[in-house]
C-alpha cells in the first residue's frame, strides 16, 4: 500500500483563481457573492450567486481549444492546469498511462444543456445544435483534464452530485494506494445555471444575498460555480522528484442514506464519518478541524452538527463552511473543501465561516470559526461532502510526517 | 480482486432476458418498436429500439413512483430484478455492505431539459415543480434505487456514455477489492425520449436506443452458495485522443495481462459497434464478434452492460463456451478506451 500525498492545488473560484489568490481569499474571508451575470436572473426574487466573473479559460489553458468544450469542462481543465503547474509536474509525463484524472460533478455541462433547451424552445427539437449535443455528455469533464494535460491513464467523471469531488479524491487515492497510478488529478467542476437556481429557490433552500452557515438566522444557499483540482501522487513518486508536499491523504469514506432524495440523514452522515475515520486510521480525538458541507440551510446544518456531535461527543473540533464565501459550488464543493483543508494544514490556519452573526442555541457545541481566519496547528482534518440521492463522501487529510 | 456476476436484470427493446437480447443481436436487424403515440412532440422516426409496454406502477406499485422519470424507473426495476435473481435480500445485517454503481451519460436529458424549459416558458422563471428537481441530478437513479431497496453501501454514478458501464465495473471492482462492500448492483440505463431521439438523429449517432441492464456483483468468498453466471476478471481504461492503432489494443493488452489471460485464449469480443479490423492484432481472428448497436441502437451508457448480457446469453446456451474468457470493449469519440475481461 502506497502512501498518498497532495502536491498541487488548482482552485478556479469566485474568491480567487490559483493557489495564492485563493489562499488570500480564505485568509481574508472574501466573498464571491454578487448579482448573477451568467443568465438573466431579473425574474427571480433572489438573484445573487457565487460566480467566477474573472474566469478566462483561454488565459489558463495551453492545449484545449476553448470553443470545443462546455463551461464546466473548461473549469475542470483550467483547475487541473493550475494544479499541475503548482505541483511542478513535468508534462507530458514519462509514462502518461500512469497519470490519470477523476472529476466530480453535479450537473455536468449544465450551461450547454440550457443552451439546447433555449434552442428547443425557440425552434423545436430539430433546432438543437449538434455541436452542443456533442458537448453535453458529462464524461467530457475528465476528458478535458486528460486532453489538456496529455494524460493517458484512467479518465473518469463521477456524477454523485454535491459530494462528487470527495468521491473523485477517494477513488484517485485508492488507485494510487494500490499502485495502479503514480499521479492522479482529482477534483470537481460545475457551472451556475438557471435551472438549479430555480430548483433551489422552489425548494425554499435559496438565500437572498448572504450564505450564513451555522448562524441562528441562516436561510439557505447561494448557488456557486468553479473548478477545484488537486494533484495527488504516491509519496514515493513525490519524493523521487523532489516535490513540495502539502499534506497526506489519509483516507476516505462513502455511504448512502437510502432514505430521501433531498433531506439529509443524521444517522448515516455520522456513519460516513466513522467509515472515513476508520479508513484513514484516525480517531475523532485526532481531528483538529472539520471543513463542513455547511450549506447554510436550516436542515443541513442541524443534521450535520448533530452527526458531528454523535461522532465527536464532548470534544468537537472547530468547524467552518467555506460555502459562506464561495456559494455552493455543487460538484466542486468538496474539492474546494479539500483545497482549503490542505492549505489549513500546510499554513496553520482555519478558514472562517463568514456572514456569521448569532449563535444557534440548537447547535451550542459548534464553533464555526466566525468571520475571520484563525491561526491553528492542524495535524489531521476532515472534509465533509453530502449530496442529493443520499450520497455522502468524506475525505481525511493529515500533515505529512 | 475479481467480482462474481450472480444475478441480472435486463430490460431492452428485445425483451426482458439475456436470451432474447442475444437472439436480437444475433439477428442483427434493428428492433423496431412503434413509438408514434408515446409523446406529444414529433419524433425523428416512427419506430425505434425502445422498450415496449413498460409500466412502472404495475411493476413497482403506486407508492413512491409518481414523480420518477423513465430512466430512474427503468433502473429501479432492473436493480430489483438483479437482486432477486442473485438471491440477495437486503436486511439490517447486510444493507450497509451492499451498494449501487450505475453508468450514465447526462442523467435524464428529458428531466433536465423539461425543468430548464419551465424557467423559460412560465410567467415567472421560478415556477418550476420542486418535486421534479431531484430528477435533474445525474445520481437520481442510483439514489432512488438505494432508497427503494434500502442499500446503504457505496453508491456511485459514473459518467462515460458508451464506456460508462466499463467505468462502473472498474469502480465496483475497486470497492470490492478495498473491502468497502460485499456486493454491488452494477449497470447502466438510458431512456428513449424525444430528447435522446433527436440528439441521436442530429449528431448522426442514431437511432437512439433504450435499455436498463444491471448485474449483481459479489465479492468471491468461500461461503457464497450462488453459482455465478460469470466472473469479471479485470477492467482497464485509458485516454488516447490521438488516432493510434495502439489505443484500444493497448488497453485490451493491459486488461488481459491483469486478468492473466492469454490473448490467444479470448473466445469472444462484445461491444457497441466493433469494426472488423479493430483488435485484429490482439485477439484471434476466430474469436466471435458481437455488436449490440445494430439491433438496439445507440444505448449510450448501457451499451457495455448489454454487451455483457449477450456474453451471458452465449455462456448459458453453449456448454463449450463455459470457462473461456471474453472481452467487452469500447471506445468513445473523444478517445477514451476501456476493456473488461470476463469468464463465464
Amino acid at each position: 500500500m502506497h502512501r498518498v500525498v497532495v502536491t498541487g492545488l488548482g482552485p478556479v473560484s469566485g474568491i480567487g483563481i490559483g493557489v495564492n489568490e485563493f489562499t488570500a481569499g480564505l485568509r481574508s474571508g472574501r466573498s464571491a457573492a454578487a448579482p448573477i451575470t451568467s443568465f438573466d436572473a431579473s425574474g427571480f426574487p433572489h438573484h445573487w450567486a457565487g460566480e467566477v466573473p474573472a474566469f478566462r479559460p483561454e488565459a489558463l489553458l495551453r492545449r484545449l481549444r476553448v470553443a470545443d468544450w462546455g463551461r464546466s469542462a473548461l473549469f475542470a481543465a483550467a483547475a487541473a492546469r493550475l494544479a499541475a503547474m503548482d505541483a511542478g509536474l513535468s508534462l507530458p509525463a514519462t509514462d502518461p498511462a500512469r497519470v490519470g484524472a477523476v472529476v466530480g460533478t453535479t450537473s455536468g455541462e449544465s450551461t450547454v444543456v440550457e443552451q439546447l433547451t433555449a434552442e428547443l424552445v425557440a425552434g423545436g427539437y430539430p433546432a438543437m445544435s449538434a455541436e452542443a449535443l456533442r458537448q453535453a455528455p458529462a464524461e467530457r469533464l475528465s476528458y478535458a483534464v486528460s486532453a489538456e494535460l496529455g494524460l493517458a491513464g484512467e479518465s473518469v467523471t463521477l456524477t454523485t452530485a454535491c459530494s462528487a469531488s470527495n468521491y473523485a479524491i477517494g477513488y484517485a487515492y485508492d488507485l494510487l494506494c494500490w499502485g495502479e497510478a503514480d499521479v492522479m488529478v482529482a477534483g470537481g467542476a460545475d457551472s451556475v445555471c438557471r435551472w438549479a437556481h430555480a430548483g433551489f429557490y422552489r425548494l425554499g433552500a435559496l438565500t437572498e444575498r448572504a450564505c450564513r452557515p451555522f448562524d441562528r438566522d441562516r436561510s439557505g444557499i447561494l448557488t456557486g460555480e468553479g473548478g477545484a483540482a488537486l494533484v495527488l501522487e504516491t509519496l514515493k513518486h513525490a519524493q523521487d522528484r523532489g516535490a513540495r508536499i502539502y499534506a497526506e491523504v489519509l483516507g476516505y469514506g462513502v455511504n448512502c442514506d437510502a432514505h430521501h432524495m433531498v433531506a439529509p440523514n443524521e444517522e448515516s452522515v455520522a456513519a460516513c464519518m466513522r467509515l472515513a475515520q476508520e479508513n484513514a486510521g484516525v480517531k475523532p480525538e485526532d481531528i483538529d478541524y472539520i471543513s463542513t458541507h455547511g450549506t447554510g440551510t436550516p436542515a443541513n446544518d442541524l443534521c450535520e452538527a448533530r452527526a458531528i456531535r454523535a461522532v465527536f461527543g464532548d470534544r468537537v473540533p472547530p468547524v467552518s463552511s467555506i460555502k459562506s464565501m464561495l456559494g455552493h459550488t455543487m460538484g466542486a464543493a468538496s474539492g474546494f473543501g479539500a483545497i482549503a483543508t490542505t492549505l489549513g494544514i500546510r499554513h496553520g490556519f482555519l478558514p472562517p465561516t463568514i456572514n456569521w452573526a448569532n449563535p444557534d442555541p440548537e447547535l451550542s457545541w459548534i464553533d464555526p470559526v466566525p468571520n475571520t481566519a484563525r491561526p491553528a496547528t492542524v495535524r489531521v482534518a476532515q472534509n465533509n461532502g453530502f449530496a442529493f440521492g443520499g450520497n455522502n463522501a468524506i475525505t481525511i487529510f493529515g500533515a505529512i510526517r | 480482486m475479481t467480482g462474481l456476476v450472480t444475478g441480472w436484470g435486463v430490460l431492452s427493446a428485445a425483451g426482458d432476458s439475456v436470451t432474447e437480447l442475444l437472439a436480437a443481436v444475433r439477428a442483427g436487424a434493428v428492433v423496431g418498436v412503434d413509438v408514434r403515440d408515446r409523446f406529444d412532440e414529433p419524433l425523428p422516426t416512427a419506430q425505434a429500439p425502445a422498450i415496449a409496454d413498460f409500466d412502472v406502477r404495475r411493476l413497482l406499485g403506486r407508492k413512491g413512483t409518481s414523480f420518477l422519470d423513465r430512466a430512474t424507473a427503468l433502473a429501479m426495476v432492473a436493480c430489483g430484478r438483479a437482486l432477486a435473481d442473485g438471491g440477495l435480500t437486503p436486511d439490517d445485517d447486510n444493507r450497509h455492505r451492499v451498494g449501487v454503481v450505475l453508468g450514465t451519460t447526462t442523467g435524464s436529458l428529458k428531466s433536465t431539459m423539461d425543468f430548464s424549459r419551465e424557467t423559460l416558458v412560465q410567467d415567472k422563471p421560478y415556477l418550476v415543480n420542486p418535486v421534479l428537481f431531484p430528477n435533474t441530478v445525474m445520481n437520481c437513479a442510483s439514489g432512488q434505487a438505494a432508497i427503494r431497496y434500502g442499500l446503504r453501501g457505496v453508491n456511485a454514478t459514473v459518467a462515460g456514455g458508451p464506456l460508462a458501464f466499463l467505468y462502473a465495473l472498474r469502480y465496483a471492482l475497486n470497492a470490492l477489492r478495498r473491502g468497502y462492500v460485499d456486493a454491488l448492483l452494477v449497470g447502466g440505463v438510458e431512456e428513449y425520449t424525444p430528447n435522446t431521439a433527436w440528439a441521436a438523429e442530429l449528431t448522426g449517432a442514431g437511432p437512439a436506443g433504450e435499455a436498463a441492464a444491471v448485474y449483481l456483483l459479489r465479492r468471491p468468498t468461500p461461503g457464497l452458495t450462488e453459482a455465478p453466471r460469470a466472473q469479471v476478471l479485470a477492467v482497464a481504461t485509458g485516454f488516447q485522443p490521438e488516432p493510434s492503432a495502439d489505443g484500444l489494443a493497448g488497453c485490451v493488452r493491459r486488461a488481459l495481462a491483469t486478468a492473466k489471460v492469454r490473448p490467444a485464449d479470448v473466445w469472444a469480443v462484445a461491444s457497441g459497434d466493433l469494426d472488423a479490423d479493430s483488435l485484429s492484432e490482439v485477439v484471434p481472428a476466430a474469436a466471435q464478434r458481437w455488436s449490440v448497436r445494430p439491433a438496439l441502437g445507440d444505448c449510450q451508457s448501457v451499451t457495455g452492460a448489454l454487451a455483457l448480457g449477450v456474453l451471458l446469453g452465449r455462456y448459458a446456451e453453449d456448454p463449450d463456451a463455459r470457462g473461456r474468457p471474453a472481452l467487452i470493449v469500447g471506445r468513445s469519440r473523444d478517445g477514451a478506451v476501456a476493456a473488461a475481461v470476463v469468464r463465464g
